[in-house]
């Protein structure tokens, strides 16, 4: 009754409020359903997945496991973090990385894998990992990802016929399909995926502050 | 009534809610069953601008443009032709990230998707010509 005695001036006022407010309810309510239903928040993840490329000090106390897919832009975004991480906490995280290509989504995901695993061979995964890594946003795009491996591969000084040979060896990709169950295992929902003491990082940080808090590396509180 | 504010006030509402939703969630993995691609577009590098999240710049749109309908259909001012004003950068920035999530990210975000579609909607709503509906007005 009140809202019809106010003046028209008044009450598209009183409507913009309302709407408002329940435009911000139904998105937060939105949310907690969205972080209740567990959209990647893994939660029954018991325990760290094993095996795996390590980077880092074996000594190093947290062990930040990683489920990635080179051609992920979301992995993308998050390698210069954790490698900043890597770099100024050397003593207290080791990174252990998992192959997740998802294939359906990035068509080139696992000749990627198959491309870090072949310089693994010899002995070259993190520098290919990087290499990869880096120019995720080249390869990506090219025709034929590929030749840009193989001249990566060149790059680092690896055997280009070892290389050729190891990408096509049905034992690398027995090890990358084994990695992926590893994944399916510890139930991980999506790639660019990190897990610390069984864990999963989920909300996933806003800078390498925050991310070092969240793994404990340092207080919460600091930053 | 003012049918045509109405239909933009009530689009412009959505809006709010999706836009408020990605701003909520930022950072957090979103649950992407339709498109599958959220999360790489999401946190993507052309999901800020100049350290700004998309997500606030639509929502401080559609607040705008909620508040503009909602004026005009009270008629405190007729205000569609400021509405189409911000709606026509608005579309063809909307029209930018489409080609960006088809063409350089390669995957799609079903919240981007509808809010692409809210844009859409309110542009062509406030562009359509007042002759033609000058009977809803």
């Amino acid at each position: 009754m009140y809202y019809l005695r106010m003046s028209n001036k008044t009450k598209p006022l009183i409507v913009i409020l309302v709407a408002v407010v329940m435009a911000a309810g139904i998105a937060v309510y939105w949310s907690k359903q969205s972080s209740a239903s567990g959209a990647g928040a893994n939660a029954s993840i018991e325990a760290n997945a094993g095996g795996g490329h390590i980077r880092g000090r074996e000594s190093a106390t947290v062990t930040l496991v990683e489920f990635g897919d080179y051609q992920c832009p979301a992995c993308g975004y998050f390698y210069p973090m954790v490698e900043e991480l890597l770099r100024r906490y050397p003593d207290k995280v080791k990174l252990e990385f998992h192959h997740y290509p998802l294939i359906q989504m990035h068509p080139f995901a696992l000749a990627a894998a198959k491309a870090t695993e072949a310089a693994a061979d010899q002995g070259k995964f993190w520098e290919m990992h990087d290499l990869i890594y880096k120019n995720q946003p080249i390869w990506s795009r090219s025709p034929n990802p590929e030749a840009q491996f193989l001249a990566y591969a060149a790059d680092l000084g690896l055997d280009a016929n070892k290389f050729m040979r190891a990408t096509k060896s049905p034992e690398i990709e027995k090890r990358i399909l084994e990695d992926i169950q590893r994944g399916s295992d510890a139930k991980v929902a999506s790639t660019q995926t990190f897990i610390v003491n069984g864990q999963s990082l989920d909300p996933l940080p806003n800078g390498v502050d925050e991310f070092a808090a969240k793994i404990g590396v340092v207080p919460p509180t600091s930053k | 009534m003012k049918f045509r504010a109405a239909a933009i006030a009530a689009v412009g509402f959505l809006g709010m809610v999706d836009a408020l939703y990605l701003t909520v969630m930022r950072g957090v993995r979103v649950p992407c069953s339709a498109t599958g691609g959220c999360n790489e577009v999401l946190t993507s590098e052309y999901s800020t601008i100049m350290g700004v999240p998309l997500s606030v710049i639509g929502l401080v749109f559609y607040v705008t443009v909620f508040c503009l309908a909602v004026l005009d259909v009270f008629e405190v001012a007729p205000l569609l032709k400021w509405i189409f004003r911000l709606a026509l950068p608005a579309f063809v920035v909307t029209l930018i990230l489409l080609y960006l999530q088809a063409f350089v990210i390669l995957h799609f975000c079903q919240y981007c998707l509808a809010s692409a579609a809210f844009v859409t909607t309110i542009f062509l709503i406030a562009a359509w010509p007042r002759r033609a509906t000058q009977n809803l007005n």
